[in-house]
């Protein structure tokens, strides 16, 4: 790892620009969608064109293999919050893979939808949304634009999945993939803060620098900060026990599950165990926690796969496996660091993604995802029966493919741990080839189910274009051409080694390795996995149940319903439409602190030394006054003679001000004063004429009435000693005489509570204002809701409006 | 509360009224920096003259004979000290800084002091104004069997798909089965 001096700035726009460019597009996006309909994708397509050849010619200038470049755009420097953006290995790689694969997709969605397809300009807009998104989390340098980019390919994620907004089926994966990835991020923001207040910097790259050694001190803070931070990436990364929102994210077009679901969005879990791989990876829990769920969740996910029937749900659930293996890789990790890791990622995104592609269109051209009505599309379909072939080749790692590699070397790197840590490495060994078995089943039935055999009797063939056959034969001839020369793909990937993450010294990746116990196991892998899916062919009920496993979401749905059940439940016992059963609990629980921390304090509470500051005979008078209006309020009967007293009140609490010199308060309580006394008239105005006459107040000895009172009097003792207590305990320099003293020479202006309100606080003027304004909007709202009502069944006068709770005759009873 | 007044004192005289409260409460915001007053007080003022305005001439010629919606004067309130606090970021300042100007001799008016806290007061004297005179305006004509909206306002504040407050409560409840 190179020193921090080493470090090799470079100006951050430039990088920027590689980030935002997609995002630029949006307007255009928009602005031509309606026109050229789904041809906007070709418009699309230019932006990670661009965004590759900026992002190309950028490394050409300021990058050569190994160096870390940083740079920083200043946001809210004082808290360490900074857009900081970081040339390295790992990132350039994965900026690579979602500019190219974001370039295909973009291709196979043009032609995917239909010719009359509606919005395609939001989508494209969102999907460019998204790009910029993912460029900033895999180029963020700063623990706080990590995070903020990470949440928003959350955003990005859940538009696209609620693309056909209509469906019950989106609305719900939607909000599944939202909750799941939204909440678990939370944790990864509090992991993030931990970190960044053990590290004492968010900027990634010096975390990453002190290696281990920045959790020296910090006890058992450590396992927390690890245990939240990989609570993020396995949301994010649909692991164990979040599995079941990947799934049904699938309701989203299949461009958006190839790229978002598939290729990069689900990687960011991976990509931040790649990241926190040098901090944590001393830890005790480091192995057993990432690499024990993801090792869990890969033969989870095979076994979920297998039992699957839909070809995107065998897939996504193909992804989670796969994901769930990436994720416990850098759990294994040695102290020297990983191998190959990247080659693993590459190897997945060229398979998974092709065979996306392959089932979006065997959606278009069948008219059907179910296998089990598929079958004999091969002969129809050749150009795609060749990619959908390569994919689950490679899937099923079968020679002369990328997956072949990635097993052998998976394989090859748990033969060293079996060295290492002996028995422990049983289960990741026995995972591994297990989830194989299972793998090479669904993938041979993937293409045997859906391309050979006879056709269906009744199938609707809709023939696809050629165009979107292209993308997903582009990503299954990368998995065979790299499969037939690994070297290449490998040397290729040696340049973007990290240190520290990856092991220095390069491993050779060839396709031969002579035969060793690797290539027997892959063998019986493959051997094992025919027969697997020959036997359960004969045994076709497998397919027709689904496992309870598989129903997580109901289940998860039924809490999500759940909840808003019991807030519902909670609001009505609380009464919340009913002040006069909720004010005494509120009442009761200020009480209860305020009088128990003055009980606590009391030593503090200081003797009654300025007694003749607290009598004065003018304001003593007004506050006479005003307690002779209370006592109006109190035993008048009708409430608009209560109204009137309780005003007079008010009144009179604007001479109290005048007496104490301030004029801009008595003015404003005043005017206040007036326009609430016709709002409340207005209101009053609502209810019948019998309940406006109100009834006497009576005093009973009965433990309502006691207990109200009781609060009364303690609400009223409580702010009296809070007033001698504020009065006799002055703070020696307040600071009201700072505001006098600035505001002619600061604020220029003589009138100090203007100056304070327009300038030393304008910010709070600002957020109050627009508090105001929302408020009034959203009252606004509520009156058309009342309007419509009105309008439909019910007189005027006789309705119990909401503003009031809805028992206003029942009020006008009990009290 | 009735339509509209019987008393004849206040019908004939209220165009009177509120033009010299205005008045008043234009100069009660632009003094404000100095003296007490300012953009807060001066909204109240002009928005209960208008309440006045509703009680003398009836709420429903008020609405009909105001030149602009009083939720969009707020709204342009709120966009007004936005703008005067994004003002000095054009110029190297910080959001919010305030400049004042001050002439011993302006021509014709003699002492003058001018500056951006009047802009952003404005702002909120728009705003208090507004926000009052609409609210007021919505809660009496609904409670006094006038229709609070017009229909194009109905568009601005409600979605079309959406149901009456009640019914919406009463369906799910059913729908919980509480």
């Amino acid at each position: 790892m190179p020193g921090l001096a080493e470090l090799n700035h470079f100006p951050a726009a430039l990088l920027l620009g590689v980030i935002v460019l997609p995002v630029l597009f949006v307007p255009a996006l928009l602005l031509f969608g309606n026109r050229l309909g789904r041809y906007t994708g070709l418009l699309a397509l230019l932006a990670p064109l661009a965004s590759t050849v900026w992002l190309t010619c950028l490394l050409r200038e300021h990058w050569s293999s190994g160096t870390v470049g940083t740079a920083a755009i200043e946001w809210v420097p004082f808290l360490g919050i900074n857009l900081a953006l970081v040339l390295d290995g790992i990132s350039i790689f994965y900026g690579y893979v979602i500019l190219g694969v974001g370039f295909l997709v973009c291709g196979y969605a043009t032609f995917y939808f239909s010719r009359d397809e509606k919005n395609m300009g939001p989508f494209f807009a969102y999907l460019m949304f998204f790009m910029t998104a993912m460029l900033g989390a895999v180029f963020a340098d700063n623990l706080f634009s990590l995070f903020i980019f990470w949440e928003l390919t959350g955003v990005a994620s859940f538009l696209l999945i609620g693309f056909s907004y209509e469906k019950r089926t989106s609305q719900l994966g939607a909000r599944r993939a939202l909750l799941i990835t939204f909440s678990t991020g939370l944790c990864l923001l509090a992991g993030f803060i931990l970190l960044g207040q053990q590290a004492g910097t968010f900027v990634l790259s010096r975390i990453a620098a002190q290696g281990g050694t920045v959790l020296e001190g910090s006890g058992w803070l450590a396992p927390v900060m690890l245990t939240l931070i990989m609570l993020g990436a396995f949301g994010k990364s649909a692991q164990f026990p979040f599995q079941f929102w990947l799934p049904g994210a699938m309701a989203a077009p299949t461009p958006v599950s190839a790229y978002l679901h598939s290729a990069t969005m689900v990687k960011l879990g991976v990509f931040l165990s790649a990241r926190m791989f040098p901090i944590f990876r001393d830890l005790d829990l480091w192995l057993p926690l990432v690499a024990g769920v993801g090792f869990a969740t890969m033969l989870l996910g095979a076994f979920l796969a297998f039992r699957s029937h839909d070809l995107k749900e065998i897939l996504a659930y193909s992804t989670v496996s796969q994901l769930g293996f990436l994720i416990g890789f850098y759990g294994l990790g040695g102290s020297e660091g990983v191998r190959f890791d990247l080659l693993h990622i590459a190897s997945h995104v060229f398979y998974k993604g092709s065979l996306f592609m392959v089932a979006g269109i065997v959606d278009h051209a069948a008219g059907t995802r179910d296998l089990r009505f598929l079958g004999g599309l091969g002969r129809r379909l050749p150009l795609t029966a060749v990619a959908a072939l390569l994919g689950a080749a490679s899937l099923a790692s079968i020679p002369l493919t990328t997956g072949f590699i990635s097993k052998e070397l998976a394989l090859a790197g748990l033969g060293d741990l079996w060295a290492e840590k002996g028995a422990l490495a049983l289960f990741f060994y026995a995972a591994v080839l297990l989830s194989a078995v299972m793998t090479v089943a669904f993938a041979l039935r993937l293409f045997v189910g859906a391309f050979t055999g006879k056709e269906p009797a009744d199938n609707p063939f809709h023939p696809p274009g050629f165009w979107v056959q292209l993308p997903p034969l582009a990503l299954a001839g990368a998995a065979l051409g790299f499969g037939v020369f690994p070297g290449v793909l490998g040397e290729w990937l040696d340049h973007f080694k990290v240190p520290g993450l990856q092991d220095s010294a390069s491993g050779e990746v060839a396709l031969w390795h002579g035969i060793n116990r690797e290539l027997l196991l892959s063998a019986a892998a493959i051997a094992l996995g025919i027969l697997l899916h020959g036997w359960a062919r004969k045994r076709e009920w497998h397919w027709n149940r689904v496992l309870s496993l598989q129903r997580l979401d109901r289940v998860f749905d039924r809490s999500v319903d759940t909840l808003g059940y019991v807030a519902k439940r909670i609001t009505l016992a609380l009464r919340a439409d009913w002040p006069p059963a909720y004010l005494p609990i509120v009442i009761f629980t200020l009480l209860a602190f305020v009088l128990s921390a003055f009980v606590v304090h009391r030593a503090e509470f200081g003797e009654f030394v300025n007694t003749e500051r607290l009598f004065d005979p003018w304001r003593s008078l007004v506050a006479v006054m005003v307690c002779i209006g209370l006592f109006g309020v109190l035993t008048l009967r009708r409430w608009t003679a209560q109204l009137v007293a309780l005003s007079v009140s008010g009144f009179f609490l604007t001479f109290y001000f005048v007496l104490y010199k301030a004029p801009d308060l008595a003015m404003t309580q005043i005017l206040v004063e007036s326009a609430s006394v016709v709002l409340v008239l207005v209101l009053i105005a609502r209810f019948s004429t019998g309940s406006r006459a109100g009834t006497r107040f009576e005093f009973r000895w009965n433990a309502k009435q006691v207990t109200r009172a009781l609060l009364s009097l303690g609400m009223g003792g409580m702010a009296t000693l809070l007033v001698v207590f504020a009065e006799l305990n002055r703070h020696p320099d307040p600071m009201g005489y700072h505001m006098l003293a600035l505001s002619q020479p600061l604020a220029e202006g003589t009138n100090a509570v203007n100056t304070i309100l327009v300038d030393f606080r304008a910010f709070d003027t600002m957020g109050e204002i627009t508090v105001l304004l929302i408020a009034t909007l959203a009252g606004m709202g509520l009156m058309v809701h009342y309007k419509r009502e009105k309008g439909t069944d019910r007189s005027a006068f006789a309705a119990p409006g909401f503003l009031l709770g809805k028992r206003p005759e029942r009020k006008g009873k009990s009290e | 509360m009735t339509k509209h007044t019987d008393s004849i004192l206040l019908k004939s005289l209220i165009q009177l009224v509120l033009l010299m409260v205005n008045i008043l409460s234009v100069y009660v915001l632009f003094r404000g920096h100095q003296l007490p007053g300012g953009g807060f007080i001066a909204g109240l003022m002009t928005g209960i003259s208008f309440i006045l305005l509703g009680l003398a001439k009836g709420w429903e010629a008020l609405g009909k004979n105001l030149p602009v919606d009083p939720m969009r004067l707020a709204t342009t309130g709120v966009a007004l000290a936005l703008g005067s606090g994004l003002l000095p970021l054009l110029v190297g300042g910080e959001f919010l800084t305030q400049y004042n100007w001050h002439w011993e001799h302006f021509p014709m008016l003699g002492e003058l002091h001018l500056g951006t806290p009047l802009l952003f007061d404005t702002g909120v004297f728009l705003l208090v104004s507004g926000m009052t005179v609409k609210l007021v305006t919505v809660l009496v004509r609904s409670s006094s069997g006038l229709a609070p909206f017009t229909a194009e306002e109905e568009r601005y504040y409600a979605s079309i798909l959406e149901e009456p407050i009640e019914d919406k409560a009463r369906r799910r409840e059913e729908s919980d089965g509480l």
